[in-house]
């Protein structure tokens, strides 16, 4: 059975996301992997507004109150050591109490620590991302493809990352 | 930013409850899942649903083969639709909501003359 992406939208959501017009594009870019799953690196980025509260400031929320149509484009840098107290979330759209409790929900790293104590990845990363999904309406991912994206990817390749797991909230 | 990546040499795999959005942009590999909004991989402290769901992923992400494949999981949210739709929201609507609700409603109500 499929997912039904509007099932847990409110109808006034569902017509704000159905109006939304977003950029598509032709080819769909495509990175073979390069090994078996349980032999490659892996880097975790989130877009639910993560940050870490001893190192970082909040997404831009102060501005996109201002201005409603704009979201924070840039990115947070989490460590797979942070402690889940350190975590904090900015994010406008979400109850973020639930993220909060556990942010495995949205940012694994515990399970992938158990997933690599395991054998079943070959390993993560020191450092994985988090970026706050609201990206203004209609959306402008410019930034992120031209310097959130290339930032992220630096660091992943410094750390011989060979596969990206992501999970909007 | 699954295109983004992948693109700059990473394999991407995208665990979303939009496939409607995953297939409008095309987004190399994904694994569609009907969680509410902000519980990607599961309920806070369900460490084996979240692994569940992970490992799902990793499975579309190694048996995938055609750009743009969509994986629809087949776990199911175990909670009444109305409390997990209230649950997920924040208790202010968005600045972009509050904006544009008035708005909305009025085309709702167009959409339900016609």
């Amino acid at each position: 059975m499929s997912v039904d992406s509007f099932k847990f939208l409110p109808r006034l959501i569902e017509m704000f996301y159905k109006m939304t017009e977003i950029e598509t594009s032709g080819t769909i870019p495509w990175t073979p992997l390069k090994k078996p799953v349980l032999d490659s690196r892996f880097g975790l980025v989130t877009s639910a507004g993560l940050y870490n509260k001893t190192e970082d400031q909040p997404f831009n929320l102060k501005r996109e109150l201002e201005e409603p149509t704009w979201g924070d484009p840039t990115a947070r840098k989490i460590s797979r050591s942070v402690s889940r107290e350190a975590i904090g979330v900015s994010h406008l759209h979400l109850n973020t109490r639930p993220i909060l409790d556990d942010p495995n929900i949205v940012l694994p790293l515990e399970r992938f620590e158990q997933l690599e104590r395991i054998g079943a990845i070959g390993g993560i990363a020191d450092t994985h991302f988090s970026l706050m999904g609201y990206q203004g309406f209609p959306p402008d991912t410019s930034t992120w493809r031209s310097k959130t994206g290339p930032w992220i990817a630096d660091s992943f390749k410094a750390e011989a990352v060979d596969c990206v797991l992501l999970t909007p909230a | 930013m699954a295109r983004t990546l992948e693109e700059a040499g990473f394999a991407t795999i995208l665990v979303t409850m939009m496939p409607y959005w995953a297939k409008k942009i095309g987004t190399p590999r994904t694994l569609a899942v009907e969680h509410p909004f902000g519980h990607t991989l599961g309920r806070p402290g369900d460490r084996d649903g979240q692994m569940n769901i992970l490992r799902e992923a990793l499975q579309a992400l190694e048996t995938i083969r055609q750009p743009g494949e969509i994986v629809h999981s087949t776990a199911r949210w175990d909670q009444p639709t109305d409390e997990a739709v209230r649950a997920w929201q924040p208790s202010e609507p968005s600045p972009i909501i509050r904006e544009l609700r008035p708005k909305f409603r009025e085309m709702l109500r167009e959409h339900r003359r016609k």
